[in-house]
């Protein structure tokens, strides 16, 4: 199975939020939601010296995405296809789903009850509500496999100005990113507390990793408290989609 | 109601009323998967997939990156870098990714605007194109014949500009080319290597070979966080592939971050750090002694001038470590001649030293051998286009009995110095200066000390501008012209002469909207209602189509390979076939017109004086998502980044009782407050001074998203001094402390000055 991963060279990011920029027209994410962010952080002490250093965010496409888990839609047997072999699986999902064969967290949109649990599930808050549509749908970033289909790489990867994001697939182990995770150390920004095998990776200086790890790990299960939908919602709503009259 | 907010109350108690509203809204609508790409028809293809690719060129800053504008549906949905670029290839930045929100900004200036309340009042009323230029000619040739050519100034920067800087050439006036970009930026650093190496080493473009050196020095720029896309990629490649970095800056910028050693040097004192250095290089031999030797003029006359500088000195004058400034020149000198010693871009700091400061740079470079050969500073290689005849004016020396160049020798070559233009306009000596047209540049937000510049435009008879989007200085215009933007225009051809020559041109890529024209057409319609014999050609593509012949070319052709044409370049040179385009031929360590003039032939240590009492200095810098004052109301931009915070050291804040995220009024050594502002605490910078992002807190109400958000450096730098040379104004010579609460606070002295540096001292007004 592939898994699909991107790495981030801190030390090339100069944080010049190219990469926010170029997603947001992209996708035309509206102003204020983001698929993709810059954090600027510090300048602040660290135990390995002053860092000023930049947190470039995205969607993990984490291995084990909470997000997925808490999606309260009706489940539907979904068939999936190995873009590299054929192989078609057939797999039960909810709206929001990992693709079993590139490890791509996607959301199926047309049935999305905007009900914003995976958005607060999100310890990295990669998940937005887009609340400007009529109907809010959960939106974030897709890896661009939709411009991956059509051979071209993500829009930050292409249009970040010193290279600094490098996007493959994890299970290839000729491929870029392997190399950098397994060689050079790339790291996960995880904590003891959250560790859901993140696939956005950074490589770094000590200071800079330290800085980012102590201002940005996810230090809180947020997911836990994500309770579904309260008791009798759910039911109303799928009577909604259906035309039926409700009593509760 | 909105549908989240209808879920978050009871569901019993509002189901009925919910499932109304739901039904009616069509609730649960197919929209598109995320994914989903089968099956789709290219128009329909998500993102900008499948969209129609125009070439063309940046302008959301200067520095002009070729592009292609992706168009669906005659609608401009993204921006990228043109792949056949060599330069940048599919990269944009930031704002070269935001441009799609200039076009399609509701705050642009949409027909031509006329004043009808006080200036600066905010009043207008829509004018026709006929109207607007009629009214400017008229002006222009009644301000001509009452008071003389010499009354009308041009104020102009960036392509824009460029065909309406003819127009004002042909009234006679001396006063144009006054571009801000030289007498509030590169002026002083453009003059030092001028005279040094010959030829502008740092201008519009830099010459400095990053990518290729093995220790890049940095002396107060802050490369990354001003983004220049090729500029940046070469200094990243540089880091790389193992260059070290050496940063000197009172600020932890983005660079010091990545940087080897960083020297937090005090403000004000870069010239005597430099001068140790070069004394330290020639007393412990650490020079290029071949290349002094053959290639350079004035080596005797340096040894002995510097002899005073020593490192013990600097470092007490510098608040450095003497030990990491000593490790700094020894690292620079082990790995000559491969060294970047970048010239720096934005130069107009204290005024006096300016030139002297930058001359230092240049010096340490030739001693350090680092001309001509991979990663020192390199030679351009011009790419040559066509002429199309008829397009610019021919002017006659028509220097008047009184200048407002002649009080700096250096000044003639680049235009008449601003502040004198304001000077003159605000007293009417040595005469009147009665117009003022402005293209290209908010001049409020860019020249010291805007009150004055404000009071100047109250004397003007007539001041018009040419805007896409309403700044400053556009609500202090008679006349407002409305802009197309870049990606709605053809321009001038576009030739890059650094590392990787390239031709390209801007070309629309998008109708231009409203009624808003290219500059060529404003410029084409000035001339022949003032009965100027310049442009010729009705249309822009066809002076293009003509400056492209020799080469082959027709728009046509280039844009069919891509809209890049490349060319070999010719960087480097051997020591053999080493000459340099001064007088001499040499690298000119002394430089003789300096003297000629009665200037300093030699850099010299000039003490700036230092904050009061009470005082810190103010320095500001750019941030990588915005561009001057120009790009704060555009929507993405604006969203990154809506407000600049003001960068105070950790030491200070905790003395005075401020934190993280107060709230401060600066107050400057004038009395000038400055609108609320954010303060970051952090121990990323000097005690003694704080910085402020450039380009905040827009007082134009007709910017609707940056109005008054964040604070004006500009505004804060009333005091200023003008270097000796060209006559630039100093931007760093601004003093400033805080009111919290409306208690007005004084910023303790954690590093006590030396008693060489006098302070500069506030005079009582009664």
């Amino acid at each position: 199975m592939s898994q699909y991963a991107m790495v981030i060279d801190l030390n090339r990011c100069v944080g010049c939020h190219a990469c926010a920029l170029a997603c947001r027209a992209e996708w035309q994410v509206p102003v204020p939601y983001h698929r993709n962010w810059v954090k600027r952080l510090g300048p602040d002490k660290t135990p390995e010296g002053l860092s000023y250093t930049f947190w470039p965010g995205l969607c993990n496409h984490c291995d084990h995405p909470v997000c997925v888990g808490v999606c309260p839609a009706d489940k539907v047997v979904r068939e999936f296809k190995n873009p590299k072999t054929g192989e078609v699986k057939k797999m039960q999902i909810a709206a929001t789903y990992k693709d079993p064969f590139t490890g791509v967290v996607l959301i199926e949109k047309d049935r999305c009850i905007g009900c914003g649990n995976c958005v607060a599930a999100c310890p990295y808050g990669a998940r937005y509500l887009n609340e400007q549509l009529d109907e809010p749908k959960a939106d974030k970033c897709t890896f661009c496999i939709e411009r991956i289909a059509h051979g071209e790489i993500p829009a930050c990867v292409k249009t970040c100005i010193v290279d600094a994001r490098i996007f493959g697939d994890l299970s290839d182990k000729k491929s870029e990113v392997y190399k950098l995770v397994h060689e050079k150390g790339a790291k996960r920004l995880s904590s003891k507390e959250v560790s859901i095998g993140p696939n956005i990776y950074y490589l770094g200086k000590k200071k800079d990793i330290s800085l980012l790890f102590t201002k940005c790990a996810p230090h809180e299960r947020k997911w836990e408290k994500v309770s579904s939908l309260p008791p009798g919602r759910r039911e109303m709503l799928l009577a909604a989609i259906k035309g039926l009259p409700t009593f509760i | 109601m909105k549908r989240r907010e209808f879920i978050k109350l009871s569901a019993a108690g509002c189901a009925a009323l919910g499932l109304m509203e739901l039904q009616g809204r069509g609730l649960f609508r197919p929209a598109v998967s995320q994914g989903a790409t089968a099956g789709a028809t290219p128009q329909y293809l998500p993102g900008s997939l499948g969209a129609k690719e125009v070439p063309s060129v940046c302008e959301m800053c200067f520095w002009r990156c070729p592009i292609v504008g992706k168009v669906k549906d005659g609608k401009l949905v993204k921006i990228e870098g043109n792949p056949k670029s060599p330069s940048n290839g599919p990269r944009v930045c930031a704002r070269g990714n935001s441009g799609v929100q200039l076009v399609y900004d509701p705050d642009r200036m949409k027909y031509p605007m006329k004043r009808i309340g006080a200036r600066g009042e905010g009043k207008w009323a829509k004018i026709s194109w006929d109207e607007a230029l009629d009214e400017i000619v008229h002006n222009m040739q009644k301000v001509k014949k009452e008071y003389g050519p010499n009354a009308i100034a041009y104020f102009d920067h960036g392509a824009s500009a460029e065909f309406m800087r003819e127009i004002f050439k042909a009234t006679g006036t001396e006063n144009y080319t006054n571009e801000p970009a030289f007498f509030q930026c590169v002026g002083p650093v453009a003059v030092a290597y001028l005279n040094t190496a010959g030829y502008l080493v740092s201008g519009t473009r830099q010459y400095i070979d990053m990518g290729n050196a093995k220790v890049i020095l940095l002396v107060g720029s802050h490369i990354g966080e001003n983004v220049h896309v090729s500029h940046v990629r070469e200094f990243v490649a540089g880091l790389n592939k193992g260059a070290k970095l050496i940063v000197v800056d009172p600020r932890f910028s983005a660079p010091a971050n990545k940087a080897d050693i960083y020297l937090p040097i005090r403000p004000g004192t870069d010239t005597a750090l430099l001068l140790s250095w070069i004394n330290y290089v020639i007393q412990k031999n650490l020079y290029d002694k071949e290349f002094v030797r053959d290639h350079c003029n004035g080596f005797e006359k340096l040894r002995e001038s510097v002899k005073p500088y020593t490192i013990e000195w600097a470092a007490k004058i510098c608040d450095l470590n003497p030990n990491e400034m000593r490790k700094a020149i020894e690292l620079l000198a082990k790995h000559r001649p491969n060294v970047a010693i970048h010239p720096g871009r934005h130069s107009t700091w204290y005024g006096k030293e300016d030139v002297g400061r930058h001359q230092a740079l240049a010096i340490l470079n030739g001693l350090m051998g680092a001309v001509a050969v991979p990663g020192g500073i390199y030679f351009q290689t011009p790419v040559k286009p066509g002429k199309a005849k008829g397009m610019e004016v021919e002017v006659e020396e028509n220097t008047p009995a009184i200048s407002l160049k002649t009080e700096y020798p250096y000044a003639e070559a680049l235009g008449t110095p601003t502040a004198n233009i304001i000077k003159a306009t605000l007293t009417g000596k040595p005469y009147p200066i009665k117009l003022w047209g402005i293209n290209g540049v908010n001049i409020l937000q860019t020249i010291p000390n805007p009150y004055d510049t404000m009071e100047a435009i109250k004397k003007l008879d007539f001041i018009f501008c040419s805007e896409m989007l309403a700044g400053e200085t556009a609500i202090w215009s008679d006349i407002i012209l409305p802009d197309a933007t870049y990606l709605e225009r053809y321009d001038a051809i576009h030739t890059y002469d650094g590392l990787t020559p390239y031709l390209t041109i801007r070309q629309p890529v998008v109708d231009a909207m409203f009624e808003t024209r290219s500059p060529y057409w404003v410029a084409h319609q000035l001339a022949r209602k003032m009965n100027i014999n310049v442009f010729p050609y009705e249309k822009e593509q066809d002076y293009l189509n003509l400056q492209l012949q020799p080469l082959g070319l027709s728009i046509e052709k280039l844009n069919a390979q891509g809209g890049i044409l490349t060319f070999p370049s010719k960087p480097y040179r051997s020591r053999k076939e080493l000459k340099l385009p001064t007088d001499s031929g040499k690298y000119e360590l002394y430089v003789e017109d300096f003297a000629k003039n009665k200037l300093d032939p030699l850099p010299k240590f000039i003490t700036v004086t230092a904050p009061p009492k009470g005082y810190m200095r103010l320095v500001y810098g750019r941030v990588p998502m915005h561009t001057f004052s120009r790009t704060m109301n555009n929507l993405w931009l604006h969203n990154e980044m809506p407000e600049n915070e003001l960068w105070l050291n950790d030491e200070v804040a905790a003395k005075i009782g401020i934190k993280d995220g107060d709230i401060v009024v600066m107050e400057n050594q004038d009395g000038k407050k400055s609108n609320p502002v954010k303060v970051k605490v952090t121990a990323g910078m000097r005690p003694d001074a704080a910085f402020l992002p450039h380009g905040f807190g827009s007082k134009s109400p007709l910017l609707t998203k940056a109005y008054n958000k964040g604070a004006s450096d500009q505004f804060m730098i009333t005091r200023y001094e003008n270097d000796p040379y060209v006559g630039s104004s100093s931007h760093r010579t601004s003093f400033i402390r805080l009111i919290k609460d409306g208690k007005t606070l004084d910023i303790p002295e954690i590093r006590p000055l030396p008693p060489e540096i006098p302070r500069f001292e506030i005079k009582k007004t009664a």
